[in-house]
């Protein structure tokens, strides 16, 4: 028989700051509630709505800003353009942010945090700022790739770097490397210290040293993190924005639009509030999936 | 010693290769800063070289624009968010650590799905909302939007913080006589100081950066931070490339130096995203 | 210095009973060991005494004062926590003065109980050091003298030793034993360890799956466990068990036969038991220093520890088996004094000395114990 506890039973208790401690969480919610889920919840709400800018009366149209959005060429695009993007950068900055911090861990001797300093540097740098600069190295007339290129006896393009709509879009990947290949290569480079150095012991005893020792030591334990990696990237590819806005602002020709850029265009510059919503949404759920797989991974490692 | 001559020929083509990525890193941010000293002919003339005379006429004509004013909106901003964030998260994150009830494991959840929605999804409510509250070009409203979308993370961090905090040190405390606040000042966050920092930093440097929010909620000229402003510099200096130029140097410097100074510490707090 | 009781504790995590019903008096100045297996609640109940878990039901006083409901910072006891749980942020000295400050003392006596303190401990020298920089063992003085500083009337410690090698363990040991009666202090110590239990005890609580088993001086259990549990746990190496049947009962001799002996053995019955049925099952318990080489139960020898001042010799004896031996081959253990020269393999005959054996019914109840005199 158990016997009747006098008080009820109940968990030992943590530090209680006060009687009930759910009252310190409230104003994160608060705040989160109303900037972050309302607005989430009104972009699915307005979604099948069409709307202005300043309107006050918003027509109910079902699916129909859905059913545009899939008629819409320009929306294919945009997402099109995000995904080359999103693809791109996990080549790029993934790619070769591996390399880097491989060299940097284990390939050279010293001068690891004079490198690791300036291949991060761009990532504190606003993203305008880095668009702007961009701008005007790019410039097909002041730009200095052209008087580069020019130098060694080649011919820019005709329209420019960021006016011909077969490049454009791989100057944005160019700059986007640029910028946030060394965040990358310090997250790998973390994940690469993280790993115990008896395991190279352990390998190089067994006759496996550099690229063998990188093959079958280093990247199995780094899988982890590369998921991580590929995942903060992808994520950042479909969120992306300030960089095309300023850069080409979506152009030339929509060869540059992505979602972001698209959902502000309609908004704001077309006034088609409900329109925009609606790709909105298509934007949201792409991220609240691969934030939710961000979770689950790094809560596994 | 056979292998020492081929060590080194791959010791060499490892230096070169990182040499060439950071050269590549550094020479959009170098010619920015000689561009700024160049003259409006220089630039057309001779885009590579460096420029005849150091002078700081460009620097004085883009501070006109009211670089001044935007820097100060970015840092009551960014110190006003930061400090919000810093706070919030720490109490809930904290409550949740502590906690064993299964309310506050969901509200934990449910703030956690907030890192999931990017505001590039929800800028069409967001700015009608804030429109509608007559909050637009208010810097105190705008500090409330940026602290939101940085507590979930912030709260996921300092979650994973406390849970790995050793509980002793708070029981040890407890016996020593302090009642709960007392514990949470005197022990938790003395001790919490790294982990502040880092999460100090990490947002520090995205709401100084971030864009779109500004764009939309900040128009008026004296409201501004600086990412729309120096926007402004490529309409104001039509051709002006070195006013521009002069600008951006001035824009982004400060976060450099900020960022050489405590590269250890900006190193560590960002690579956190990928705990 | 004070009292403490514990009157039918219980708690449960949950669903899960962790202490069953658990009362106790402590008396003033008692060094009081709990000792158990690892899960058996120690930690459970000592931080109920502190306060830190709540209990389900029962009750508890310190001194006169009733102190079940009262929060940690008023209970008057000081714990000293397995892994020293020092403040890393703070120096030694106000590490051990941080309980006095909390107390808004003047800062004169917080100096003068600080340094007393870290007199006795002999850590003087480290006062203004931080944590990190001191030897495990060091951290350990810090901890016990931050308990100190603050004249608990109750100290508890949470294996305290269990973090430090072999050497510095046994010399703690004697310490603490000092400090206790220097300062003449009601204190009550978890451990695992049963050495430190028999070693430092003025009374030895047995604790098993959330109950007390049995609580006395260290020789009163030693010599009269209550169970088999008690018996099995106290005692290194531990002692060696038997099952067999009882094949007479004749007023306060019984007749046990074990499988694989030769003969079978008369114990005495304790005064305060009820005998038990003919041919009921009943285990036998030989320690191992009462096993004797010489007899007529024939053994090899599977293994030999020499460890200078004692030889263990761990035995096969073919049909007859060891129950729950500390080995899971049924060998018997035999603790010899001083050297002995064997070899695996050889076969040698061993016997009880007769006074040295425990009988126990089937629920682990005693039914013999030794009849040992203990010198005065
Ligand atoms: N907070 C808790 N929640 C649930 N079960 C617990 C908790 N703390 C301890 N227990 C359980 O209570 C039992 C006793 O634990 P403890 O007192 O720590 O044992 P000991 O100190 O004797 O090794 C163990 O089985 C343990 O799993
Ligand atoms: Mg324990």
């Amino acid at each position: 028989m158990k016997p009747t506890p006098i008080l009820k039973p109940r968990q030992s208790v943590g530090v209680q700051i006060v009687q009930n401690q759910s009252v310190l969480v409230l104003p994160a919610l608060l705040i989160c509630t109303v900037f972050i889920f309302i607005p989430a919840f009104l972009t699915i709400f307005g979604s099948f709505y069409a709307f202005g800018l300043t309107s006050q009366n918003w027509e109910p149209v079902g699916f129909g800003n859905y059913v545009r959005a899939w008629n819409d060429d320009v929306f294919w695009i945009a997402l099109r353009n995000n995904i080359i993007i999103v693809l791109g950068s996990i080549v790029l900055q993934v790619g070769i942010g591996t390399v880097l911090a491989a060299v940097l861990d284990r390939g050279i001797s010293f001068g690891q945090t004079f490198f690791r300093v300036i291949i991060f540097m761009p990532m504190v740098i606003s993203a305008v700022a880095v668009a702007l600069i961009w701008l005007i190295i790019l410039d097909p007339n002041i730009g200095i790739l052209n008087a580069i290129v020019k130098s060694v006896g080649l011919s820019p393009p005709k329209l420019g770097w960021l006016g011909d709509p077969s490049i454009s879009i791989w100057m944005v990947l160019v700059v986007a490397a640029w910028q946030y290949t060394g965040f990358m290569m310090v997250l790998i480079l973390a994940g690469l210290q993280a790993i115990p150095n008896h395991l190279y012991e352990a390998a190089a005893l067994d006759g496996a040293r550099g690229f063998r020792a990188f093959w079958s030591i280093t990247l199995p334990s780094l899988r982890n993190v590369l998921v991580v990696a590929i995942l903060i990237t992808t994520i950042g590819g479909f969120k992306v924005f300030d960089l095309i806005f300023v850069l080409t602002n979506g152009g030339p020709a929509n060869a540059t639009q992505v979602l972001g850029t698209y959902i502000y265009l309609q908004a704001f510059t077309l006034t088609n509030m409900g329109y925009a919503n609606a790709v909105a949404v298509v934007l949201l759920a792409i991220a609240v999936f691969l934030g939710w797989l961000q979770l689950k991974v790094s809560r596994r490692s | 010693m056979t292998t020492a001559p081929r060590f080194r020929a791959v010791q060499l083509l490892l230096y070169g290769g990182v040499g060439l990525w950071s050269a590549f890193v550094l020479m959009p941010i170098a010619w920015m800063v000689f561009a700024a000293f160049k003259t409006r002919r220089e630039i057309f003339t001779d885009p590579l070289g460096m420029p005849q005379t150091w002078t700081f006429d460009s620097f004085e004509r883009a501070w006109g624009v009211g670089l001044g004013q935007f820097m100060f909106n970015s840092i009551v901003v960014t110190t006003g968010a930061v400090f919000i964030i810093i706070l919030v998260s720490g109490l809930a994150a904290y409550a949740i650590a502590r906690s064993t009830s299964m309310w506050m494991k969901l509200l934990y959840l449910l703030i956690v799905a907030g890192f999931a929605v990017p505001n590039t999804a929800v800028i069409v409510p967001l700015y009608q909302m804030v429109t509608a509250a007559n909050f637009s070009n208010s810097l105190f409203g705008i500090i409330w939007v940026y602290a939101a979308y940085g507590i979930p993370f912030t709260t996921i961090l300092f979650f994973s913080f406390f849970l790995d905090f050793p509980r002793e040190l708070e029981e040890a405390a407890r016996l020593d006589g302090c009642r709960p606040w007392a514990v949470f000042f005197r022990v938790v966050m003395p001790l919490s100081g790294p982990a502040i920092a880092s999460a100090a930093i990490f947002q520090a440097v995205f709401i100084w950066n971030e864009f779109l929010l500004a764009l939309l909620l900040l128009t008026q000229p004296d409201r501004k931070t600086l990412p729309v402003g120096i926007l402004q510099l490529q309409g104001e200096f039509t051709s002006d490339w070195p006013a521009v130029m002069a600008g951006l140097s001035i824009a982004t410097m400060p976060i450099i130096l900020i960022f050489l100074l405590l590269q250890r510490s900006f190193v560590r707090s960002l690579a956190g995203l990928g705990k | 210095m004070a009292d403490l009781t514990l009157d039918a504790v219980e708690k449960y995590y949950g669903a899960y009973h962790a202490i069953k019903g658990v009362s106790l008096k402590v008396e003033p100045g008692e060094f009081i060991v709990m000792v158990g297996p690892s899960g058996c609640g120690k930690s459970t109940l000592l931080r109920a005494i502190a306060g830190l878990e709540t209990i389900s039901s029962g009750k508890m006083t310190i001194g006169e004062r009733d102190m079940t409901h009262e929060p940690p910072w008023d209970r008057g006891v000081a714990m000293v926590f397995q892994n020293y749980a020092l403040y890393p942020h703070m120096s030694v000295r106000d590490n051990m003065g941080f309980a006095l400050k909390v107390a808004r003392c003047p800062k004169a006596e917080i100096r003068e109980a600080v340094e007393n303190a870290a007199k006795t401990l002999r850590i003087t020298e480290h006062l203004d050091k931080k944590p990190r920089a001191l030897s495990g063992g060091q951290k350990q003085r810090v901890a016990i003298g931050r308990a100190i500083t603050r004249a608990p009337d109750v100290f508890l410690f949470d294996e305290p030793l269990s973090n430090l090698d072999a050497a510095l363990r046994s010399q703690m040991r004697v310490e603490l034993g000092r400090l206790h009666k220097q300062l003449d202090a009601t204190m009550v110590y978890v451990t695992h360890d049963q050495t430190e239990a028999m070693t430092m005890a003025s009374r030895i609580v047995v604790l098993n799956e959330g109950k007390i088993e049995q609580v006395g001086t260290p020789l009163e259990l030693y010599n009269h466990p209550e169970s088999l549990f008690v018996a099995g746990f106290l005692g290194s190496p531990k002692m060696n068990f038997f099952d067999g049947k009882i094949v007479d009962v004749a007023g306060k001799a019984l007749t046990v036969a074990v499988p694989g002996m030769p003969t079978p053995i008369t114990l005495t019955l304790d005064d305060d038991v009820q005998a038990p049925a003919f041919d009921s099952t009943v285990r036998l318990g030989v320690r191992p220093e009462a096993v004797r080489v010489g007899g007529d139960i024939p053994a090899s020898i599977a293994l030999v520890e020499s460890l200078g001042n004692q030889t263990l010799l761990y035995l096969d004896a073919g049909a007859l088996n060891c129950v729950e031996a500390e080995s899971s081959d049924g060998f018997i253990t035999a603790q010899l004094p001083s050297q002995h020269r064997y070899t695996l393999g050889d076969t040698v005959q061993i016997s009880w000395s007769p006074d040295m054996l425990y009988l126990f019914d089937t629920s682990g109840r005693r039914l013999c114990t030794p009849r040992l005199a203990v010198a005065k």
